[in-house]
């Protein structure tokens, strides 16, 4: 392949200039079928997707053959993007998980754990005032480039990988009890809105 | 409050799900049928919890490129030219067209393969073939008709999707989700002039003792 959109080196995240011109390429590819757009994404997205996979533990020919699919969806399914919902990158994640939702029986993973401590900290309001999606998008964004390295680990075991509680404290050989503050504390985070520190 | 037996549970308020919840959400590692409802509910009442969803994007980004080979991008044409785009495939009863849309698709991916079964007068059930060990379906209820007497062998998470129906002496309408204990005997009734429809989830009476802890749990009953 060796796209322009697989120069940059790994871990590197998009920026606004990119998120926007990939935004407007899906919006090509929805309005026109535009294939060079569609062209572009894939050399982007298709290997990312595949590194998803493998991590997930599928094998290189299963994983190859999904991320074909899931591209197929983005052309099939891009006149279902709404920019002012998701960004290109968030919108994939979605197909591709959904996809393995699909394809993975997962019975051997544990799903949600009842052992788990799933009770909110005390003083949670009901969320009625909505909070816009971008603003989300924002947001987040933001507080992962401030966050240190060992917290971005622990949110993408988490959220990324799926991976319980219970696993990421093997995964890492820390105490459970660390490992769920810290989660916790990462997540917090991400729902403090831009201004409110 | 925890359920005890013979008990059923209406749940109308607002529920805040945590990070441990949000993460098997986010990351696809909940029970597949589970995973469609609380996604259901949560669009249905208007939560945004897409945090984890922006990170996992934020993630996929940051991937090291996997190789693929070298024909993908033209079979990946190929498949575009033999599938043509999606349409939005009508469903057999247009008032379900404003519902989420993976509900949405549920609906009419079940609908093409199995396809609406009548139980009863006026009862029909369309099995959404969820992967995994629950079930998910949809039943419909007919304007001013009741869903005979019955239990279930196992428990039940029921969520109210479009219309309204009385159910042992609540109403329930969109967003509004019952938990019921397998002996729950009961008739939910739907309200004149419209038809009811609700998502159930039901488990063989095996799996749902330590997902109702969950529940329990995450919307503090």
């Amino acid at each position: 392949m060796g796209g322009k959109g697989n120069s940059k080196p790994a871990g590197e995240t998009l920026g606004d200039a990119e998120r926007t011109r990939f935004a407007d390429l899906l919006v090509a590819v929805a309005e026109r079928q535009d294939r060079q757009a569609f062209a572009e994404l894939f050399a982007y997205y298709a290997p990312r997707v595949k590194s998803y996979l493998l991590r997930l533990g599928a094998d290189s020919a299963l994983a190859e053959e999904i991320a074909q699919d899931v591209m197929v969806t983005v052309w099939r399914k891009a006149g279902l993007f709404d920019r002012v919902q998701a960004s290109v990158s968030t919108w994939i994640f979605r197909i591709a998980r959904n996809r393995r939702i699909d394809l993975f029986r997962r019975s051997k993973r544990p799903e949600l754990d009842p052992e788990e401590e799933m009770i909110l900290p005390s003083g949670v309001e009901a969320p009625d005032a909505r909070i816009e999606a971008m603003e989300t998008e924002a947001r987040v964004r933001a507080a992962m480039k401030d966050l240190p390295e060992e917290q971005i680990l622990l949110l993408k075991l988490a959220f990324y990988e799926g991976l319980s509680h219970s696993e990421i404290a093997a995964r890492l050989g820390a105490p459970l009890g660390t490992v769920k503050s810290r989660i916790r504390l990462a997540f917090a985070k991400m729902k403090v809105r831009l201004g409110d520190e | 409050m925890f359920l005890t037996d013979a008990e059923m549970i209406k749940v109308t308020q607002q529920a805040e799900l945590n990070e441990s919840t949000l993460a098997a959400l986010a990351s696809g590692r909940a029970e597949p049928a589970l995973d469609l409802f609380l996604d259901v509910l949560m669009k249905m009442r208007g939560i945004l919890e897409s945090e984890g969803e922006v990170i996992s994007g934020v993630a996929l980004e940051g991937e090291d490129p996997a190789e693929m080979s070298v024909d993908a991008l033209a079979m990946a044409f190929a498949a575009i030219e033999r599938g043509g785009l999606a349409r939005q495939r009508a469903l057999a009863y247009p008032e379900l067209s404003v519902l989420p849309a993976r509900l949405r698709e549920a609906i009419a991916s079940a609908e093409s393969r199995s396809g609406w079964k009548t139980i009863g007068l006026g009862i029909r059930t369309l099995d959404l073939g969820a992967a995994g060990e629950l079930k998910a379906e949809i039943v419909r209820v007919a304007p001013g008709m009741t869903v005979p007497r019955h239990t279930h062998k196992g428990r039940e998470l029921t969520l109210c999707i479009h219309g309204e129906y009385m159910d042992s002496g609540a109403v329930y309408g969109p967003g509004d989700f019952s938990i019921r204990d397998p002996s729950i005997h009961h008739e939910p009734k739907a309200l004149e002039g419209a038809p009811a429809y609700a998502l159930a989830v039901t488990d063989a009476g095996l799996k749902f003792d330590g997902l109702l802890g969950v529940f329990q749990k995450v919307f503090g009953l």
